[in-house]
């Protein structure tokens, strides 16, 4: 499907739960509530005109004033794609984990657990992943994080 | 009485630095004898925070960083970056870039295949093939270097094109690696292909479904050789792909044999691509003008290419600035590794350990 037959299909199929955020690049970008994270993934990986079974990549964002996760999804059978994310209050970010829709979200969401310490809901393994065992100093991932060897490059002109 | 006689599962830790595990990696496995029960990837040795680190430089200076994302192809780590920063930035390539860019893409997979041909044997313990396929690559080496004065982090590709045009005894040489190259690949076929050893230690073991593959978003050779018909440069075509003639070969079986042969006939395909990019090749400039401080559109991007383990994909956000305000890259290994442990329960260790080499698993890619 084209970037306009998929806005449409969607915003008709998951009515008046998902937002359309307009760009100029070949694939629709969507923003769904958290808490209809799970239902939309659902919706997306089942629906038999979309077929997203395709998890390409999983993001956590820090914009400075809220969390974001940025989902990218692709079809194996249909070969469109597109992306959608979550966003959340910076001191209270929750949201759901969609493992049980594509099982490869796994080690995604604990990267973003681990990096930027947002909760991820009902995700049966959230341990140590990237960072060092013993690692104590935060999340480093956050914007504004600094660590005892992080030295900010200077901006030059 | 007779005490009872029993058995217990061991713990073992495979790694970190095991020879074969292709960068440092650490697998710990639960063991009935030779028989794995379970096994739990550990990352994390290679984290060398390259994303944290583009955030806090300007774009050309992160295109060298990501030269280190995945050092076996580094021309298309280059490439999938500054394809993302092209988007967000509107910049057209100029024709020649882009047909620079396939050439050297392309003769950058074949040489990860090449190490790939060479060192999935090695670990099965037929060290012979490793000695032929780097004869091969040497050649390719030799051309990027050559081109960039680089043998294996290029930081060739930038933003708007290409750094340097290729001088002119680049086409003549590439013409001869090209000439002798498919008997090279018979020779490789004839070490492996028809051997009964290599037939045993591959064939029927570690097969992935399709639909494993749709559940841990397998991609690249890992997944067409299950049968599972994708590729990036055919179903989402970027630079100038649509202008070549080329096959995208498929196994059936999903099996250690078959991830072998494609990537083999993958090496054929590639060496189809040069050759015809070789023939077009226009006159022209490599690189469109971009400022040398670059400023994209504010915006986010998530851009794909089709790099010799699989899906390569960064996701770049822009606030306008001279520098990224956050990069994701995605390599397919990340995934790949994480359906390890669902392929290889019920399998003996050595089997693991072709396994893994079959899916051209490597570890900077997954620790970044």
């Amino acid at each position: 499907m084209t970037k306009a037959e998929l806005t449409a299909h969607i915003t008709a199929g998951f009515t008046g739960r998902v937002q359309v955020l307009e760009n100029n690049q070949p694939e629709p970008y969507f923003i769904v509530n958290p808490d209809d994270l799970v239902a939309f993934a659902r919706y997306l990986h089942d629906d038999p005109a979309l077929q997203m079974t395709f998890l390409m990549n999983l993001a956590g964002v820090d914009t400075g004033e809220r969390f974001e996760v940025v989902y990218s999804v692709c079809s194996y059978q249909l070969k469109h794609r597109l992306l959608f994310k979550i966003q959340m209050p910076r001191d209270n970010a929750e949201f759901d984990t969609v493992m049980q829709v594509w099982p490869a979200a796994n080690w995604y969401e604990r990267e973003v657990w681990e990096l930027f310490g947002m909760t991820v809901r009902n995700h049966p393994n959230l341990t140590r992943f990237l960072l060092a065992d013993d690692w104590n100093e935060g999340f480093p991932m956050r914007k504004g994080w600094t660590g005892t060897d992080f030295i900010p490059l200077p901006d030059r002109g | 009485m007779a005490e009872e006689l029993r058995t217990e599962d061991m713990t073992v830790n495979m790694g970190p630095q095991h020879p074969s595990t292709h960068g440092v990696c650490r697998l710990v496995l639960t063991v009935d004898g030779e028989i794995i029960r379970d096994c739990v990837p550990v990352i994390g040795f290679l984290h060398r925070a390259i994303e944290k680190m583009c955030e806090n430089r300007t774009y050309a200076q992160c295109i060298p960083l990501m030269d280190r994302f995945e050092y076996c192809t580094s021309m298309s780590c280059n490439w999938a970056f500054c394809l993302a920063a092209e988007k967000l930035g509107d910049i057209k390539v100029p024709e020649r870039g882009e047909y620079l860019r396939v050439i050297m893409g392309e003769l950058n997979r074949i040489a990860s295949h090449l190490i790939f041909v060479g060192v999935t044997p090695m670990d099965c313990g037929a060290l012979t093939p490793f000695l032929y396929t780097f004869r091969e690559r040497e050649r390719i080496m030799d051309l990027f270097e050559m081109t960039c004065g680089q043998r294996l982090t290029y930081n060739y590709i930038r933003v708007g094109g290409v750094a340097k045009d290729i001088p002119p005894e680049f086409i003549p040489k590439c013409r001869e690696f090209l000439g002798i190259f498919e008997e090279k690949i018979r020779d490789y076929e004839k070490l492996l292909v028809d051997n009964p050893i290599w037939i045993a230690r591959n064939k029927g073991i570690g097969i992935i479904t399709p639909q494993l593959v749709y559940d841990y978003a397998i991609s690249g050779p890992s997944a067409r050789a299950s049968g599972v018909n994708f590729d990036i440069r055919k179903n989402d075509p970027y630079s100038i792909y649509d202008l070549f003639d080329f096959d995208i070969p498929l196994g059936t079986n999903g099996d250690s044999y078959d991830r072998f042969n494609v990537r083999v006939n993958e090496m054929r395909q590639s060496a189809r691509i040069v050759a015809q990019a070789l023939d077009q090749l226009p006159d022209g400039e490599i690189r469109a003008k971009v400022p040398l401080k670059f400023k994209p559109n504010p915006g986010e991007v998530y851009s794909r290419i089709e790099n010799s383990r699989g899906e390569m994909g960064v996701y770049l956000v822009s606030d306008g600035g001279p520098k990224p305000f956050r990069m994701r890259a995605r390599g397919g290994s990340y995934n790949h590794l994480q359906a390890v442990p669902h392929i290889v329960k019920g399998l003996k260790i050595a089997d693991l350990v072709a396994i893994f080499a079959s899916m051209d698993i490597i570890m900077p890619e997954i620790d970044r």
